[in-house]
């Protein structure tokens, strides 16, 4: 069980050493750090970077036709564990603070987190090849017919929740560029 | 895998998701005039009127504050837009604006003033690293970590209000460090803390006397601070503690005085005893013999004040002349010996003249004694069987010291008279002993005079 869970582990792995960090650092200056510090706002750069890696590597390697760089169940683990790992780091990077348009990208995080957990849990209930490649046969042709409505479905909620998301932070951090990093 | 399609997550329901969130968030921002981007409510606290509102709260467009990254304001200048009190004070260093932009002038209002925190948030967040708290003469250097560990908090110090400073403020946790010391120190030292400490430390914990001119060594590092620094006050006090000897030790002279206030010329700071003293700094310089010997065998019982300085009162007992030439030692003694002794026989009612003075002191002062001599020649000189006692004892009458021959016989010559031929005194011309050959009692003229015939002898004019 624990190899077909191995990107959850990397994640819950790395999000425990940040944890830690973030942890002492609140020991350190008894203080929670702010979003606009060094540490927060590293927090917030580092997170957004993973989130848009788990977007973006996983799409291009997807869509891409001729290219086939590594089998996509691996690309899945690595959009599965970034996607986890950066919105921790995001979420740390709020200094618990939830209103604006930060508190609102930040819900948008945690729901398309959400999202990604039912979404694997629907994804695995299809027997793949580690390409990704469906295996025929192995589920009755009702349920692996049920089974390929849902992920569509799902598909369907996913992705635009994502899309909303990335916009609204893009807006986010031009904001933040305006009112704050920017300043003079 | 198949629902996803060529160009990843813009599927028509992505696009048409991106479109609708950017619409919504467009329109939410116009709607709440940029609101929406806020970190968080501004402050609520109501205080004097000044850019038409009375808080921060009552601001309702974002760039009265935040000027656009590309316009040629600054943030600050924003602030100061409508806090003309603030630009006024940080025209003048004698004032908090003042002194802090004389410190750092690159500080800008938001590294000590921030806002977006919630309504009844702090608008001030002085951290110890932005804020140059130094500029206002106490650093904040030895400040950096409370007694627990925690940071500071300005209130721990300044109470409610940042621009006061209570003089018990430092008591609070000193006390709780080492109630003993603060106690002690502030006993000593008056409670207004500020008035020496500037927070650098420099008179902290580390804190070493020896950096200063005046080091403390030997016994002096044992003293405490009070001993020399009496009611000091201020650091200029404790700066203009006197350095001199006297002003701390004149009460534990005991010499009283006698050997001035430099006690440093014989003590120093490991203790009073021993001491070196340099006895020719005193009236009775140490020469000679007398350099030679302990201090006790003239400051009897270590009492070394009104110690005698006249000879006698040392050297008594070891007068050979048994006091018969006084108590004047040094009149012929040096200290360099006793055997060395110059008298100066002009000084007696006998000066010593002519062949006097070669002769030896015993020669006239028999059996060591020297006083009370008689002054009379033959108390020495016995007269000779040649002057048969004719002359009495007063040899001076013919005889000089220089020598006993010539002499000069200053009376009148009995014989022979002038109208004997004589020049009025006696034979002119003839020595004594050519009419005295053998006694000045005899007298014969034969010597020169054959029989009776005085024409005939020679030396006279006959």
């Amino acid at each position: 069980m624990l190899r077909g869970y191995k990107e959850l582990w990397w994640a819950f792995f790395v999000c425990s050493l940040v944890a830690l960090g973030y942890g002492f650092v609140v020991y350190w200056y008894q203080e929670i750090p702010a979003a606009s510090e060094l540490i927060g706002h590293s927090l917030g750069i580092f997170g957004f970077i993973l989130m848009l890696m788990t977007e973006i590597l996983y799409t291009l390697r997807k869509s891409s036709r001729s290219a086939r760089w590594g089998r996509m169940s691996s690309w899945l683990q690595f959009h599965i564990f970034t996607g986890l790992a950066g919105p921790f780091m995001v979420l740390l990077h709020t200094s618990w603070k939830f209103n604006g348009l930060a508190g609102a990208t930040t819900l948008l995080t945690m729901i398309i987190v959400l999202s990604g957990f039912v979404g694997r849990y629907i994804y695995t209930r299809v027997p793949r090849t580690m390409d990704g490649l469906e295996i025929e046969g192995t589920l009755s042709q009702e349920a692996l017919k049920r089974a390929r409505q849902l992920m569509s479905l799902w598909h369907t909620v996913h992705i635009p929740i994502g899309v909303a998301l990335f916009i609204s932070a893009f807006l986010h951090v031009g904001a933040a560029l305006y009112y704050a990093t920017l300043l003079k | 895998m198949n629902n996803t399609g060529r160009f990843g997550c813009l599927t028509g329901m992505g696009a048409i998701a991106a479109l609708i969130t950017l619409f919504v968030l467009v329109g939410v921002a116009f709607a709440s005039g940029g609101n929406m981007f806020s970190a968080g409510a501004l402050n609520a606290e109501k205080g004097e009127p000044m850019g038409g509102v009375a808080s921060h709260a009552e601001i309702t467009q974002c760039k009265l504050c935040h000027a656009a990254p590309w316009s040629a304001e600054t943030m600050p200048d924003r602030c100061l837009a409508c806090h003309a009190n603030i630009a006024q004070q940080m025209l003048s260093v004698a004032q908090l604006h003042g002194a802090i932009v004389q410190k750092d002038p690159n500080l800008a209002c938001r590294d000590c003033h921030m806002d977006h925190r919630g309504a009844t948030a702090s608008l001030t967040d002085m951290k110890g690293s932005a804020f140059p708290h130094e500029a206002l003469g106490y650093s904040l250097e030895g400040h950096q970590r409370k007694v627990n560990g925690g940071a500071f908090d300005c209130s721990d110090c300044h109470g409610e209000d940042v621009t006061t400073f209570a003089a018990d403020s430092c008591q609070t946790c000193h006390s709780q460090m080492d109630l003993a010391f603060a106690q002690a120190h502030s006993l000593s030292f008056g409670t207004d803390c500020l008035a020496c400490h500037d927070g650098v430390d420099r008179l902290g914990s580390d804190f070493s006397h020896n950096t200063f001119a005046f080091q403390l060594m030997g016994e002096h590092d044992e003293a405490s601070c009070t001993d020399c620094h009496l009611d000091a006050r201020s650091l200029a006090d404790l700066q203009s503690a006197p350095q001199d000897c006297a002003s701390c030790h004149l009460k534990d002279d005991p010499h009283a005085g006698a050997y001035g206030s430099e006690c440093g010329v014989c003590h120093t700071s490991e203790g009073w005893l021993p001491a070196k003293f340099d006895h020719n700094l005193a009236s009775f310089k140490l020469e000679g013999e007398h350099a030679e010997v302990a201090c006790e065998e003239c400051h009897v019982n270590n009492v070394f004040k009104g110690t005698p300085s006249d000879c006698y009162s040392c050297h008594q007992g070891d007068d050979e002349h048994g006091g018969t030439f006084g108590t004047q030692c040094e009149s012929c003694h040096n200290p360099s010996d006793w055997e060395d002794a110059t008298f100066d026989h002009s000084r007696t009612n006998f000066p010593l003249t002519g062949e006097h003075s070669e002769a030896r002191c015993e020669e006239c002062h028999t059996n060591g004694a020297f006083k009370g001599l008689s002054t009379a020649c033959v108390n020495c000189h016995a007269d000779p069987a040649y002057h048969a006692g004719a002359f009495g004892t007063d040899c001076a009458a013919c005889h000089t010291t220089s020598s006993w021959s010539p002499a000069t016989f200053n009376f009148p010559h009995p014989e022979p008279r002038a109208e004997e031929g004589g020049n009025g005194i006696y034979h002119g011309g003839a020595s004594c002993r050519d009419c005295h050959p053998s006694s000045f009692r005899e007298a014969t003229c034969v010597a020169c005079h054959d029989g009776n015939n005085f024409e005939d002898g020679e030396g006279g004019d006959d």
